[in-house]
C-alpha cells in the first residue's frame, strides 16, 4: 500500500503526515511513501490547466494502477476515485484516511481512549458532496470523545473557502469564508474542531486566533493514542 | 459590497431559508420538483422545436413576435417601438438587464420607471445600481440606509418606516407611470404550444405595466416550456425556492392584446388591456450554450447558500446574473472576459449551489469546463499559472 501524502500535507502541515504514520506503525501496516510523490493533478483540472493535469496524471497512472493508495487529502481522495476514472477509466484502489482508520478500529487493531471532550467535524467538499462519505469520520470521533454537529453539516456543510483555486487567487475570500465556518464551529460549542482534508486545515487555521487550531482525524487519533 | 451590505444581505438569506424549509421539504413539493426538472431538461432539449412553435402560436394569438440574435438586436427592436415616449415602465427583469437596456434608454434620453419596489429602492441608490437577489434586489440595504436613499431622492425626509417607504414610492412610481404608455417586462416562464407568457409578481405592478398601449415582453429562448401548465409548475417552483411562499400573488398568463367579442360575436381589440403585446424571444449566445446551463428557472435559491457569493456579494455575478451560475452563463451571453471578470476563477467548486438547485445545476461542473476553455484562450489567473509551473517542475505548488 501506498501512503500518498499529497503536496498540502508534505509541505505544510507534515504534521498530519507524522500523525498518520504513527498510527499505520501502531498498528503494524505495511505501507510505502513515494521518494519522488508529485502532485495528484486536483489543482491543474480545478483551474483549468487540462492538458497539464492529464500529462501529469498519467505518470502518476503508471504508479498508481496496480497498488492500493492510502491519502489523508479529500482533494486526493476526490481526484483518485472520481476523476482517473472519468478520464482514462481506470477505477483505482483509493482509501481515505477517515475509512482506513475506521477500518483499523473495528478490527481492533487501533485501540482508543475515550474522553469526555466535545468534537465537531467539518465536512470537506471533495469527500462529502463530491464523493458522498460522511460516516467514517463520524464513527472515528465517536471512539474517542462526544461528537457536537455544527448547524450546517454533511451534505449541507459550509464550504471552508479554499477549493476550486480560491485560496490562492482570492485569499481574502477564501479567508473571509473560512471564517464563518469557524464561527459555525464556535456556534457548536465543541472544545475541538477537526476535518479530514489538508486544504480545508490549511484555510481554516488562517482565519483562527492565536492559539486556536483545526485538527486533522488523525492527529485527534494520535491524542486517543497516547494516553494508552 | 460592503460589509454591512454583506451582512443585511446575509441575515435575510438566513431568514428566507428559514421561511421555505417545511415548504420544501414536503412530498408534494418535491414530487412538483421532480417534475419541473423534467420540464425544464426536455424544454432544453428540444429548444430548436420549441422557438418555431412559439413564434407559430404567439403570432396566431395577436402578439407582434420577434426575434433577437444579439443584446444589440433587441435594444434596436425596442428602440423601435419606443418611437418618440420619453417615459417607459417597467417590471424586474434579469434579462432586461442583461442588454443593458437602462444605459441606452439614458443614452437616448428615455427614462425608465422600475415599477418593483426593490427595483425602484436600488434604481435610486447612487452608490450601486446593482441588484443583490433575483427576486429581492433591495436585500442588502437596510432600512435606515432604504430611508436615506428615498429621502436624498425625492428632497423629503421619510422616516426608517417601511409603511412609510413604501407608501411614498408607490405614489412615485404611479405618478411617473402615469405619463406612460409602453411597458416592458421579462416573462419568468413561456408557453410555446400556447402561445402564451406567464409572469409572476406579488406587488401587483406587472399588471399596471402590462396594461399599457403597448406591452414589451422581452425573454430568453432559455425560458420556454411546452404549456401553460408546465410553465404554472415552473413558476411555482420557482416562487417556492425565491420567497418562501407556495404561490406569488399573481400568475399573470398574457396570451394576446386586449379583446372583446361582445357585440354579434364581431372580434374588436383594444378594451381595457394593451392594443399591441410584442414578444421578443432573445437569443444572445443562448443556442450555443450548454444545455445544463439553461435549466436554471431563475429562483436564485443558489446564491443563498453560496460561501463566495456570502462573502463578497453581487461581485460574483454577471449584472443579474448571480453567483457561480451567473458568471458561467456570461460566458454565454457575453464572451469569456465577462465571466472571468465576474469571478470564473473565483468559484470554489463546493457544489452546494447544486444540492440547493430545484433543477440542480451542476455549476462547478460547467465551471470546471469553462475554466477549461478559458486557459485554452489564454485568460487564466496568473498565480494559477506559476502554481501550475510549480506542479510541472517541481511535483509540487509550493515555491520550494
Amino acid at each position: 500500500m501506498i501512503y500518498f501524502r499529497g503536496c498540502v500535507i508534505r509541505d505544510k502541515l507534515t504534521e498530519i503526515d507524522n500523525a498518520t504514520i504513527k498510527i499505520l506503525e501502531s498498528a503494524s501496516i505495511d505501507y510505502k511513501i513515494l521518494p519522488n510523490e508529485k502532485c495528484c493533478g486536483s489543482f491543474l483540472m480545478r483551474t483549468g490547466f487540462y492538458d497539464d493535469a492529464i500529462e501529469l496524471m498519467k505518470s502518476n497512472l503508471d504508479i498508481f494502477k496496480h497498488e492500493k493508495i492510502l491519502v489523508s487529502c479529500a482533494g486526493c481522495y476526490r481526484t483518485l476515485k472520481k476523476d482517473y476514472k472519468d478520464l482514462f477509466g481506470i477505477e483505482l484502489d483509493v482509501i481515505h484516511s477517515s475509512e482506513f482508520f475506521q477500518e483499523l478500529i473495528e478490527s481492533k487493531k487501533l485501540k482508543l481512549n475515550k474522553t469526555s471532550k466535545t468534537i465537531t467535524y467539518h465536512d470537506p467538499c471533495h469527500l462529502g458532496r463530491h464523493s458522498n462519505q460522511y460516516n467514517a469520520p463520524r464513527f472515528i470521533i465517536r471512539q474517542l470523545g462526544n461528537l457536537v454537529e455544527m448547524e450546517k453539516n454533511r451534505e449541507n456543510a459550509r464550504c471552508c473557502g479554499s477549493g476550486g483555486g480560491v485560496r490562492s487567487a482570492y485569499p481574502k475570500v477564501s479567508e473571509e469564508i473560512a471564517s464563518m465556518r469557524i464561527d459555525d464551529a464556535k456556534k457548536s460549542n465543541a472544545e475541538i474542531m477537526c476535518t479530514a482534508c489538508s486544504f480545508c486545515i490549511l484555510n481554516l487555521n488562517s482565519a483562527c486566533k492565536k492559539g486556536e487550531k483545526v485538527f486533522d482525524l488523525s492527529e485527534i487519533i494520535l491524542m486517543g493514542l497516547k494516553d494508552e | 459590497m460592503n460589509k454591512s451590505q454583506l451582512n443585511t444581505m446575509q441575515k435575510s438569506f438566513e431568514l428566507m431559508d428559514k421561511r421555505r424549509k417545511s415548504l420544501l421539504d414536503n412530498k408534494k413539493t418535491k414530487e412538483l420538483i421532480e417534475r419541473v426538472k423534467n420540464i425544464r431538461k426536455d424544454s432544453i432539449n428540444n429548444l430548436p422545436k420549441l422557438i418555431k412553435t412559439a413564434k407559430k402560436r404567439l403570432k396566431e394569438n395577436g402578439i407582434d413576435v420577434r426575434y433577437a440574435e444579439t443584446a444589440d438586436d433587441a435594444l434596436n427592436i425596442i428602440n423601435d417601438i419606443i418611437g418618440d415616449n420619453k417615459v417607459i415602465g417597467k417590471s424586474k427583469s434579469n434579462t432586461i438587464a442583461e442588454i443593458g437596456l437602462a444605459d441606452y434608454l439614458k443614452s437616448k434620453e428615455v427614462e425608465l420607471i422600475e415599477t418593483d419596489l426593490g427595483d425602484r429602492i436600488v434604481q435610486l441608490n447612487p452608490g450601486s445600481n446593482r441588484s443583490s437577489h433575483p427576486i429581492g434586489p433591495a436585500l442588502h440595504l437596510n432600512i435606515e440606509r432604504i430611508a436615506e436613499i428615498v429621502s436624498e431622492n425625492l428632497g423629503i425626509t421619510i422616516n426608517p418606516e417601511p409603511r412609510e417607504i413604501l407608501d411614498i414610492l408607490k405614489s412615485n412610481v404611479l405618478e411617473e407611470l402615469s405619463q406612460c404608455s409602453i411597458g416592458i417586462t421579462g416573462s419568468n416562464s413561456v408557453a410555446a404550444e400556447d402561445g402564451s407568457v406567464v409572469i409572476v409578481h406579488n406587488e401587483g405592478n406587472v399588471s399596471l405595466v402590462s396594461m399599457m398601449d403597448t406591452h414589451i415582453v422581452l425573454v430568453g429562448i432559455d425560458k420556454l416550456v411546452h404549456t401553460i401548465e408546465e410553465a404554472i409548475s415552473v413558476v411555482k417552483v420557482e416562487t417556492m425556492y425565491a420567497t418562501g411562499t407556495r404561490v406569488p400573488s399573481y400568475i399573470n398568463v398574457i396570451s394576446g392584446p386586449s379583446k372583446t367579442a361582445d357585440i354579434e360575436k364581431r372580434l374588436i381589440e383594444d378594451m381595457y388591456g394593451a392594443k399591441k403585446v410584442v414578444v421578443i424571444l432573445l437569443d444572445n449566445g443562448r443556442s450555443k450554450a450548454l444545455k445544463e446551463c439553461l435549466w436554471c428557472i431563475g429562483c436564485g435559491s443558489c446564491i443563498v447558500s453560496c460561501p463566495v457569493y456570502n462573502a463578497v456579494g453581487y461581485e460574483f455575478g454577471y449584472r443579474g446574473y448571480l453567483g457561480g451560475r451567473g458568471v458561467a452563463f456570461s460566458k454565454f451571453i457575453k464572451d469569456v472576459k465577462a465571466s472571468y471578470q465576474s469571478g470564473l476563477f473565483c468559484c470554489t467548486l463546493c457544489g452546494l449551489c447544486s444540492l440547493e438547485c430545484p433543477v440542480s445545476t451542476p455549476t462547478n461542473e460547467i465551471i470546471e469546463k469553462l475554466r477549461k476553455e478559458s486557459v485554452e484562450s489564454g485568460i487564466y489567473n496568473k498565480k494559477h499559472l506559476k502554481i501550475a509551473n510549480n506542479i510541472k517542475n517541481n511535483g509540487s505548488p509550493f515555491d520550494n
